[in-house]
């Protein structure tokens, strides 16, 4: 499945949210869980059926890729899954935080007339 | 970590529940699932709190997931469908079209038939097979498989029709030994490798041992035709040993 070209279209909110929780580096499914609750300030609660249903998607996009399996030492020895960004993953990700950005100043431009 | 039995008991749930996945999501994401949903569950009993208000909002999460991932991969089944159907029609145009052109080709409407369905199905095994694996030597080996088989079988049902000498049903046992391999391969990379090259040289050995009752001026070609084939299958295993190294070493 091909997603939608990210550049250009905005980004659903659990892609957003994952993207931003693998910015600053490889994590496994559960870490990004708690990323996405940390970054949202407890707004956002992912569960693994939207979490690896968008990672899913977000593999056949291009925007992440598997980066190995090893084990966390916080947790127990298990190894587990890690993800990270993509070139075009962290691209994807600026145009989104542009996007908004632009959003933000023309709102703010109309409230500043409308005083 | 140590794991009480609650944690144990709703992640052996959460794993029966993930098997509604369909199967390539399923063998993609269906470990790291239940790791991060037991890793809820290990976080819960550490705040000392119940699982079951956790265990219902991640199942019905996860059951919402799976109703998504289900219709999305009956619309891909039907594009691929309706895309090998396209293909096959598009390809019998050959036939159709030579058997207006060439003298004494006269096949019955139920030919056309029987030839539409054996492209659809070749073009349906291909579109099922080649995407169990990214790599492009994988899709390519798939291919070149899929068409000298193809090709194998149907030369060889023209000839036995033609010439009416059943030795040449001997060619089927190059089919049903790829078959069979491609089943105990579980249509891994290396198995299939393994299984081409075998089928080549059976190929071989049988066009070397069968008597082909030709005239030496026919012999030659056949000799050439049968080399063609031994090279693709050969070629099939070496682009799959390709894919198999690649796989082993990312």
């Amino acid at each position: 499945m091909v997603m939608k070209d990210t550049a250009r279209t905005p980004l659903s909110p659990a892609v957003l949210h994952i993207l931003l929780a693998l910015s600053t580096g490889g994590r496994h499914g559960y870490g990004i869980m708690k990323q996405v609750e940390a970054d949202s300030e407890g707004k956002v609660k992912m569960g693994p059926g939207t979490l690896y249903g968008s990672m899913g998607r977000m593999m056949e996009a291009g925007l992440i890729r598997e980066s190995g399996k090893r084990a966390d030492p916080e947790m127990d020895d298990e190894r587990r899954i890690y993800y990270e960004l993509t070139g075009a993953g962290r691209a994807a990700l600026e145009a989104e935080l542009r996007r908004y950005r632009d959003v933000v100043a023309v709102a703010e431009g109309r409230l500043a007339h409308g005083r | 970590m140590a794991v009480d039995r609650g944690v144990r008991r709703y992640t052996g749930w959460y794993r029966l529940l993930l098997r509604l996945y369909p199967a390539s999501f399923r063998q993609r994401f269906g470990e790291g699932m239940a790791q991060s949903f037991r890793d809820l569950c290990v976080e819960r009993r550490r705040a000392n709190r119940s699982l079951f208000g956790l265990a219902l909002w991640i199942f019905c999460e996860t059951l919402a997931g799976i109703a998504k991932e289900n219709v999305m991969q009956m619309s891909r089944m039907g594009q691929t469908i309706f895309r090998v159907a396209l293909g096959s029609l598009a390809a019998l145009m050959v036939p159709l079209v030579a058997s207006r052109m060439v003298p004494d080709w006269n096949w019955r409407p139920s030919g056309f038939v029987i030839v539409y369905l054996l492209f659809f199905a070749t073009g349906m095994a291909y579109a099922l097979i080649a995407r169990r694996m990214g790599a492009w030597s994988y899709k390519v080996g798939v291919g070149v498989a899929l068409l000298a088989g193809f090709a194998l079988g149907w030369s060889n049902m023209v000839q036995v029709a033609d010439s009416g000498h059943p030795e040449n049903l001997a060619y089927y046992s190059v089919l049903v030994l790829g078959l069979i391999g491609a089943c105990v391969a579980r249509l891994r990379a290396r198995g299939l490798a393994l299984t081409l090259f075998a089928m080549a040289a059976t190929l071989a050995v049988i066009a070397v041992m069968l008597p082909s009752g030709a005239p030496p001026y026919l012999a030659r070609n056949m000799a050439i035709g049968h080399g063609i084939y031994v090279v693709l299958f050969a070629a099939s295993g070496m682009l799959f040993r390709h894919a198999s190294v690649a796989r082993a070493q990312s």
